[in-house]
């Protein structure tokens, strides 16, 4: 059965996003993430920390155009992220350009 | 009712593929090894799974070069085919991030320092998480080796009214996927059964394909990648994770060329619209999109709520600070307290099997080295092993229930502060019971640099064994008078003296993390599991494998270190004054033992602390263990054991008067610089045995324990010396 769907897998295509900016949506706000309030929804438009940072952040799921929720903003933010709760330092919040007003997709 | 899903497995034949390639790597008969590297995202259950499958037949080590532990297990199949298992470090990625990310990326590629290669990948996937899990499982599918998905805690994805259509699964990841339970056991036949038979069939391959213009960008890199001795998956895994980097990794450092080439194909993907530094989680992430919503089905969201409510409590401003406070306060009064017992229990059956053997034997030296030495040098390792395995068995059940990540949370603010992570709050609080289970806790620490600052400063926690030295001083020099109420002077004294040590601890930290081990602090970055019952199969296997770690490697270097402070003491002989009495005989041996003697050659040095022989002698002694200091003490002031009388032994050294002036050799002043001497120096064979394999093994590790202990001396000093002198300058008398 296995070999049977290893023949008929077809590598699919992949549609990219480009460089073009995400559009904000009227009514969001485009801000870093530690300027989010709790309770509050986001959706991550760019990742300006460090290469390290940011691929570990990705790999987390906290990548351009995934929807965050602010659970608890502190010192240290509590994200709910892919059904996965993070907790991120303000070094990295602060480096995190979302925008905001948009319910989770 | 529907059947749950590790059952689906049954309703699937094997694979039966014909063998193509591979067959080099095929286990065919139980002659052959074959070799398994498990590998996936922290709070995977993937510790819980490789303990199922290998049980206690572990190895536990570290990688060649660095600090990072290296675990591997066997186990043989039912058909006798044996199966060697090596459990990757935790990871959300490949990356050469971190020391531990890298083993796992050498690993895998084939690249590591010890040559170990694996037949076959088992990527373990939270089902309750697919999304994120299959960020690395899709890298690890194309390295060109053989891969088998466990997909575990598929009862909880259940709960959770999650559910997964796996046969959809493994048609789209193109790798065979198990559903598992780890902490049950549930699916562990089958996915033995499944990794014998991927090592037969192709390699697995990228599932998705990239843009033609991308393609065209990452040829040249994909090219040097292969020419390099990468496989050619593997070389397109690598081409499409460097794009986001700024920097060649050390394991790429070899491939010529590199550089250019991929800014030639960063220019490229520019010019085709892409942004490069996130071209590689874009296409993952489409890809992974894509599969999720063919693959899984949610009913409600009703189970991961209850982590929720839980976290609102426990993360809670207010109420979350006391409940860890209140945690923290069980789990070192447990330690303190429950280990009481099993120690007693340990230390007589010690004595037992000391006199059985000392009854066997004439008076004599051998009767010496094996009842003194080597049962007391055993003895001594073994009195640890109660708070050992209570502190494991916490930090388990704290690690496995998902509460540590919270405590981390909690505690990162303050030990920010001195430049360490969260995670190190909990290894120097054990500090507090004992050094040697603290040092081990760092474990969970994943920087390497915050791992070896809080290795370092860790016994400067008072830990229970110098509460002996700290009750005889305090009871024979502080007057038992209250101050308000219901605290009095000499309890006052007590929780200076565990103060003054956190406090030192804390300092250090923050010196070490801005000199030595001086390094980006990094921002926090936690994943707050959803909470989960412990396996106590698990905690049980994990127990045992940190107690036996610590006889076993701790163990030999104490034992040689006992007989060797028990021939210092013991030799040279002197013929014994019969006229004197036993005590008496035995002063007069140890004042003329080699450690006699480096008690008196020693009296200059300790002479500016307002020392004598006597106390310089007892505090070489208790190099072993700080306890010692009390015993020998009783030994030269021949009150006995002072175990059981403590207050005869503190009387004695009150109305202790030098022979040449007749001035007293005690004083509070004295007491005082001497707890502060003890609250500092690091005397203590076990915790730096347990440093020199923490920090490294070998050379590194004797290295970082040397400086540890000299940093701690120095410091114990300094501070003796500030407090006999400052208080002599104050008029506190001498």
């Amino acid at each position: 059965m296995l070999e049977n769907h290893s023949q008929q897998t077809k590598a699919r295509s992949i549609a990219l996003p480009t460089l073009q900016p995400p559009v904000t949506p009227v009514g969001s706000r485009v801000c870093a993430l530690s300027a989010c309030q709790s309770g509050s929804q986001a959706t991550v438009v760019d990742i300006g920390c460090s290469p390290d940072e940011a691929c570990r952040l990705r790999a987390l799921g906290v990548c351009e155009g995934a929807n965050i929720s602010v659970i608890d903003a502190r010192h240290c933010m509590v994200l709910d992220v892919r059904g996965t709760r993070l907790a991120l330092g303000n070094a990295l919040t602060s480096g995190i350009t979302v925008h905001t007003g948009i319910t989770r997709g | 009712m529907p059947r749950p899903l590790y059952d689906v497995l049954s309703t699937l034949q094997p694979p039966q593929f014909t063998r193509k390639d591979n067959t080099k790597r095929a286990a065919s008969n139980a002659d052959q090894v074959l070799r398994v590297a498990i590998i996936g995202n922290p709070n995977t259950g993937k510790t819980t799974l490789f303990n199922a499958l290998t049980g206690l037949r572990q190895h536990v080590g570290n990688f060649a070069g660095v600090t990072v532990e290296r675990v591997e297990g066997s186990f043989r199949a039912r058909d006798g085919r044996r199966v060697s298992v090596l459990d990757l470090p935790g990871s959300y990625s490949l990356s050469a991030g971190s020391p531990d990310e890298k083993i796992a990326l050498d690993v895998l590629l084939g690249k590591s320092d010890d040559q170990w290669r694996p037949d076959v990948v088992l990527v373990v996937v939270d089902a309750a998480h697919l999304e994120r899990n299959l960020f690395l499982a899709s890298q690890v599918i194309e390295l060109g080796v053989p891969v088998v998905v466990a997909l575990n805690q598929i009862d909880v994805a259940e709960s959770e009214g999650i559910s997964i259509d796996i046969p959809e699964l493994i048609y789209e990841i193109g790798v065979t996927v198990i559903p598992t339970v780890a902490k049950r056991g549930q699916g562990i036949a089958p996915l033995i059964d499944a990794l014998f038979i991927a090592a037969s069939l192709p390699a697995s391959s990228r599932q998705f394909a990239l843009p033609e213009s991308a393609e065209l960008a990452l040829a040249p890199v994909c090219l040097l990648l292969e020419e390099f001795g990468l496989t050619r998956g593997a070389a397109e895994m690598e081409a499409l994770r460097v794009l986001a980097l700024d920097r060649t990794e050390t394991h790429l450092v070899g491939v010529a060329g590199l550089t250019p080439a991929v800014a030639l194909a960063v220019e490229q993907l520019k010019a085709a619209g892409f942004a490069p530094n996130r071209f590689e989680s874009q296409v993952r992430y489409e890809w992974i999109t894509g599969v999720a919503s063919r693959v899984v089905t949610r009913a409600n969201e009703r189970a991961s709520q209850v982590s929720h409510r839980i976290d609102a409590v426990v993360l809670h401003r207010v109420w979350g600070p006391l409940i860890f406070l209140l945690l923290m306060a069980v789990v070192f009064e447990s330690v303190f307290t429950w280990a009481n017992p099993l120690i007693d229990g340990i230390e007589s059956a010690l004595a037992f099997l000391g006199a059985k053997v000392g009854s066997l034997l004439p008076d004599g030296d051998l009767r010496s080295l094996l009842v003194d030495g080597v049962i007391g040098g055993v003895g001594s390792v073994l009195v640890f092993l109660p708070q050992i395995a209570i502190l494991f068995g916490f930090i388990g059940v704290l690690e496995q229930s998902g509460y540590m990540a919270r405590a981390a949370f909690l505690m990162d603010r303050v030990m920010r502060r001195v430049g360490l992570h969260g995670k190190s709050f909990i290894p120097m609080l054990s500090g507090y019971a004992c050094a040697v289970p603290g040092i081990m806790a760092t474990r969970t620490i994943e920087d390497p640099k915050d791992r070896l600052a809080t290795i370092m400063v860790v016994p400067l926690m008072s830990c229970s064994a110098r509460l002996p030295v700290y009750t005889l001083l305090i009871g024979a020099f502080v007057p038992a008078i209250h101050l308000w109420g219901f605290v009095g002077l000499q309890g006052l004294t007590m929780l200076s003296m565990y103060l003054l040590g956190t406090l030192a601890a804390l300092a250090a930290a923050a010196v070490f993390k801005r000199t030595l081990l001086k390094g980006p602090v990094r921002p926090m970055i936690l994943e707050l599991p959803p909470y989960r019952m412990p396996s106590v199969r698990s905690l049980a296997v994990s127990v045992t494998q940190r107690c036996r770690l610590f006889v076993q490697r701790a163990g030999t270097v104490i034992l040689s270190l006992s007989i060797v402070l028990w021939a210092l003491a013991t030799y040279p002989k002197q013929t014994a004054d019969a006229s004197l009495s036993l005590p008496a005989q035995q002063e007069a041996q140890l004042e003329h033992s080699v450690l006699g003697r480096i008690g008196h050659g020693i009296e200059p040095f300790v002479r500016p602390l307002g020392y004598d022989w006597k106390i310089g002698v007892s505090i070489a002694a208790s190099f072993a263990a700080r306890e010692v200091f009390v015993s020998t003490m009783s030994t030269i002031y021949g009150v006995g054991n002072a175990d059981d009388d403590a207050v005869a032994l503190g009387r004695r050294l009150r109305e202790e008067r030098a022979p040449e002036t007749g001035k007293l050799v005690y004083t509070p002043l004295i007491a005082v610089g001497l707890m502060v001497f003890y609250v500092f120096a690091l005397m203590c064979m076990s915790t730096i045995a347990v440093t020199v394999r923490e920090a490294g093994g070998g050379k590194i590790g004797w290295g970082w324990a040397g400086l540890q202990f000299t940093y701690m001396l120095a410091l114990a000093y300094g501070a003796a010396w500030i407090v006999y002198r400052g208080g002599l300058a104050l008029g506190f008398g001498g």
